[in-house]
């Protein structure tokens, strides 16, 4: 047992105690999730210049080379249990299907008619036998060939060359689906490295939808990106999770294109005095896993630990497997960004995923997707799918803690497009924002080209 | 006024932080001598070395209230080391909580029985000595409803009960039994400190309902605990004082 360096002296923060977690051996996880800390990037300390987060010629550079490049989150697996059944997800101006094949694989192509252009499927999910266009009825085969074009002999230069639709690279791993728009992408597995060992040991397949929800937000998708990666705000916008997590232990880790932070949970913020009671939160992460706080007679700084070993002796039995997770995992989030829109935090009885979508035309605002996913006790029914859920920012409550997170937003994006902002200043505890905005810099800027050459 | 607590022994459970710890440093700078004691070794050790600078005797050993021998053989060690007792005030709450039934049994073990071991632990040398003052927590939770139905409040209200019959049945011997109700009181890890974190609306509506639109601090508790258990109050026994600052809406009759 040996705390982190977390690469800040914790002393001198704004704490009121200086607090030693528990960590796992990095030695003893064998297959599992690494969590030996990785030697931080050199970054530096400049500015991140703040019109990227406004302007349209930046978000054009954004369209060619990072969204058309990069590999994307399209949807679940298990949304595509069937032949036929599809996804359709928009991304920018894009809007793409993906099918899932009688052979079992999947297939992706773009949900555009070839004939005047019309959409073929309205964003959601659905089963086909094949794809007819509203307008003059084209009928796709769900591997994306052009099965019937009604009165074909009138047109004089025949079909459109092959007879189908441009196929887009996807694949399926670890119960998800991804795609790319670009045909020459690099294969996934270098794209994703390091994650899947990361993250597979959480096994989503056995996990189930809870919750799927799309809010528009007045903002930059990057400004959303940046607030889920660091625990900085959470002092600032998230008072009430000072006793549920140590937002000062964080270890952030920056890999390749992506980046995580792992958070203790269960643990009472060093930036507040330890409280005698259980604070309620934690007393939830108790009942979720089994115990009765009432029958605890340990501290409140023992919780975490003792969560841990209870979650350990007793999942089993629940139902649960958590065999392939270290302790930590078991109260603690891990929250990964996987470059350039996903940020996800796994735990072992769920997921918690947002995928932040560039809008069309206007880079003041962005789809905010939140995806839910919760762990199905083996032996227990397999839950109906839940309805997906599309609305504006403040129409409904997406719940306290993402409420707080989304509240300030909007004044963000307004308030980094005054004159007298130059850029973001970034500190230590938000290094996974430098790391990010630096992959985006290397796509952004690749080839020899500057930001001069906009 | 003099309270005349100097050089009064007095015995504090649950003392290493808010209302106890409060409590400790009133009668020390009072000049009483203290034994105290709480759960954990470390805070005991820390209230301890804060005490000394008072020049008083102060003594402190971690006990757990719950494990009836350990915890009664402490107040025997505490009677000893003091020379005497002179004054008890027992802090020893498992605090809020429902839904579980173990909630009850933790209310019983640590509000109630921990408090009735320390009372019964301490009388023999109080009627041998022919004076002593006791005073015991209660809280206005007891009278007025918060949070909910709770063990804490039923339990608390019944040492209010049995502090009236202990003052009529020891009177005869110099002891005065009192019994002092706090309303929300607010310091660094507290519980309403917790609350204010956590639940912003809950805390802002409870300060709506306080007159003087403040929680109260645990000195201002500590020094009527002060008041009590001294001599400046020899009148005083089987009373009932809540000290809340003007919280409660009935009148205190
Ligand atoms: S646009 Fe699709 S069939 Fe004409
Ligand atoms: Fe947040």
């Amino acid at each position: 047992m040996k705390p982190h360096v977390m690469g800040w002296d914790r002393e001198a923060m704004d704490v009121k105690r200086v607090v030693d977690v528990f960590r796992v051996d990095p030695e003893s996880v064998g297959n599992g999730t690494p969590v030996e800390r990785f030697p931080d990037p050199e970054l530096g300390t400049a500015l991140i210049p703040a019109a990227r987060y406004y302007s349209p010629e930046f978000m054009k550079l954004e369209w060619e080379r990072v969204w058309t490049k990069v590999w994307l989150l399209g949807g679940r697996g298990d949304d595509l249990n069937e032949p036929g059944d599809y996804i359709c997800t928009d991304i920018g101006k894009e809007s793409v299907l993906i099918v899932r094949q009688a052979d079992g694989s999947i297939r992706a192509f773009p949900n555009v008619c070839l004939h005047r252009g019309n959409r073929l499927r309205p964003e959601g999910r659905g089963n086909a036998e094949s794809f007819q266009c509203m307008y003059h009825h084209w009928t796709y085969g769900l591997d994306g060939k052009l099965d019937h074009i009604p009165d074909l002999c009138t047109f004089h230069q025949g079909g459109p060359p092959g007879m189908t639709l441009t196929a887009l690279p996807c694949v399926e791993w670890n119960s998800f689906v991804w795609f790319s728009l670009d045909p020459n992408v690099e294969p996934f597995e270098d794209f994703i490295d390091p994650l899947k060992r990361h993250l597979e040991p959480y096994h989503p397949e056995r996990m189930a939808w809870k919750r799927d929800v799309t809010v528009e937000w007045d903002c930059n998708w990057k400004a959303s990106v940046d607030a889920f990666s660091e625990t900085y705000h959470v002092q600032g916008i998230h008072p009430q999770l000072k006793w549920y997590l140590d937002d000062v232990n964080v270890q952030i880790d920056c890999f390749g294109k992506h980046n995580r932070y792992l958070i203790p949970f269960a643990a009472v913020s060093p930036r507040v005095a330890m409280p005698s009671q259980i604070p309620p939160a934690i007393q939830e992460i108790m009942v979720h896993a089994g115990m009765d706080p009432a029958e605890y007679e340990g501290r409140v700084s023992d919780i975490r630990r003792d969560v841990q070993l209870f979650k350990r002796e007793h999942g089993a039995a629940q139902g649960k497997d958590y065999s392939e997770l270290n302790d930590e995992q078991l109260t603690d989030d891990y929250h990964y960004t996987i470059f350039p829109n996903v940020s996800v935090n796994v735990h072992s009885d769920d997921i918690m995923l947002f995928r932040q979508r560039p809008h069309a035309t206007d880079p003041n605002k962005m789809y905010y997707d939140i995806w839910m996913f919760e762990l199905v006790p083996e032996g227990e029914e397999w839950p109906e799918r839940v309805r997906h859920q599309t609305f504006k920012h403040g129409d409904k409550s997406i719940g306290q803690v993402l409420d707080q997170d989304a509240f300030n937003l909007p004044t963000v994006q307004t308030g980094m497009k005054s004159d007298f902002y130059p850029g973001l200043w970034i500190g230590d505890q938000e290094l996974r924002i430098r790391h990010f905005h630096k992959v985006l810099d290397d796509y952004i800027y690749a080839d020899g080209k500057q930001p001069t050459d906009l | 006024m003099d309270l005349g607590l100097s050089g009064k022994k007095a015995i504090l459970i649950g003392a290493a932080r808010g209302i106890g710890y409060s409590v400790a440093e009133v009668l020390a700078r009072e000049g009483c001598d203290i034994a105290l004691t709480a759960r954990s070794e470390d805070s005991v050790k820390d209230a301890v070395a804060n005490l000394s600078k008072y020049g008083t005797k102060v003594v402190g050993k971690a006990v757990n209230a719950k494990q009836a021998d350990d915890y009664k053989a402490w107040i025997s060690w505490a009677i000893e080391a003091l020379d005497g007792v002179d004054i008890l005030v027992p802090f020893t709450s498992a605090g809020g909580g429902m839904g579980s039934e173990k909630y009850w049994y933790n209310a019983f073990e640590t509000d109630v029985m921990a408090v009735v071991r320390a009372v019964e632990g301490v009388i023999e040398t109080m009627t041998e000595q022919q004076r002593g003052s006791i005073v015991l927590l209660g809280t206005t939770s007891v009278s007025e409803a918060m949070g909910g139905p709770q063990p804490y409040n039923a339990m608390k209200a019944s040492l209010i009960t049995w502090a009236k019959q202990l003052a009529l049945w020891h009177g005869k011997n110099g002891i005065r039994v009192n019994v002092v109700s706090p309303g929300p009181i607010e310091f660094e890890g507290g519980n309403w400190d917790m609350i204010k974190g956590t639940m912003e609306k809950f805390y802002a509506s409870q300060l709506r309902q306080q007159p003087m639109g403040r929680l109260g601090r645990p000195e201002e508790v500590a020094k009527a605990i002060a008041f009590l258990a001294s001599d400046a109050a020899s009148w005083c026994n089987g009373s009932h004082l809540v000290v809340d600052g003007g919280f409660t809406n009935r009148t205190q009759f």
